[in-house]
């Protein structure tokens, strides 16, 4: 009986994460992935770590905003180290992201540089791309109250 | 009508931040007072030394804080004899009654053997001044209180072992030699500093 309870927990931990791809990525693949989209959607990326507080803290808003919105794909992007993965991902469930995210995996500069040359470093980021022309449409460091976002994504899903 | 004024509100605001100090600056705010954890009040121009200064915006939680701060000490055991002062500022205004407050800090730095002062930054000023966006964040002045490097450590948070880029010993290095810098400005993720 208890065999069977542990083999039941077990096989429950293991798909409690089935649904969630967490691959690690270059800033160069995270911004081929939002261009794929370019013409049926526009594009939030949020850059995060499940040890931001305000990341955290904004998280499920923005996956509410994103299921909110047809034309709106949100692409999360965790900048938490490598042996943090499973976390992330049981994070990720949590909160009802299913699919594709992503996970940093190159050194900081570059990957602060290729997804925008006016970012800091600073986490959380937000970017939002153009349905039509992809372009980036807003963005910014740290916590912004819920108007900027739904302004932010208003404009994008129209240019 | 209303979107617009939000709109323009939220610039205003954004705008407040100032952009990161630019090299070549002179120090900010040298003789504003900050209060130390060892309960007294020190400026940034007392704790610089004859050769220059090292400004770290750090704080107690941070990952990357936690990740990167054995070299906050190895750097200073290194260069504090040869002349460059070294600071350790908390700017994280909104956490100064938590998890920032100061009986923190003073635990924090004496379990991680810090080497150097670590003060309160009230109201974020200085952070605002030097255009301080996130913990760790690196601001490296000379003998002449004149900006020559800033931003990262060096290119590995999680191992200093497999450090590729030593940025900033490199950046110290060239600057007590009187060579030029040759990486000046790098970047690296951090905690974004807690502003009120």
């Amino acid at each position: 009986m208890k065999s069977t309870i542990l083999i039941y927990i077990f096989l429950l931990q293991l798909f409690a994460c089935a649904g969630v791809a967490l691959v690690p990525a270059s800033a160069e693949t995270i911004m081929s992935e939002v261009q794929r989209t370019k013409g049926t959607h526009a594009v939030l990326l949020n850059v995060w770590a499940t040890s931001c507080a305000p990341c955290v803290a904004e998280f499920p808003a923005i996956v509410e905003l994103g299921e909110n919105n047809s034309k709106l794909h949100v692409l999360f992007v965790s900048t938490d180290f490598p042996e943090y993965e499973k976390r992330v991902k049981q994070f990720l469930q949590q909160n009802g992201v299913a699919g594709k995210s992503f996970i940093k995996s190159q050194k900081d500069q570059a990957f602060i540089n290729g997804l925008h040359p006016d970012w800091s470093g600073a986490l959380p980021f937000t970017i939002l791309f153009a349905k039509n022309s992809g372009d980036v449409v807003d963005y910014w460091e740290g916590e912004q109250p819920e108007i900027r976002f739904k302004t932010a994504i208003e404009r994008a899903i129209n240019l | 009508m209303k979107k617009k004024s939000i709109l323009t509100l939220i610039l205003i605001f954004s705008s407040l931040f100032s952009k990161e100090l630019e090299l070549g600056s002179m120090l900010p705010m040298g003789d504003h007072r900050l209060l130390d954890i060892g309960g007294k009040y020190l400026s940034l121009n007392e704790a610089r030394d004859e050769n220059g200064l090292l400004v770290i915006f750090s704080c107690n939680t941070c990952p990357w804080v936690i990740r990167w701060e054995d070299r906050y000490v190895t750097l200073t055991e290194q260069f504090a004899s040869k002349g460059v002062g070294v600071i350790a500022v908390n700017s994280n205004e909104s956490n100064f009654n938590s998890v920032d407050n100061l009986e923190e800090m003073r635990k924090h730095a004496k379990e991680n053997s810090y080497n150097f002062p670590y003060v309160q930054d009230f109201g974020s000023r200085l952070a605002r001044e030097f255009g301080a966006t996130r913990t760790p964040h690196i601001f490296l002045f000379n003998d002449e209180n004149t900006l020559v490097y800033r931003g990262a450590i060096d290119d590995n948070a999680r191992d200093a072992r497999k450090v590729e880029e030593p940025y900033l010993a490199n950046a110290i290095e060239a600057m007590l030699s009187g060579k030029p810098i040759a990486v000046a400005s790098t970047k690296a993720l951090g905690c974004g500093i807690k502003f009120k």
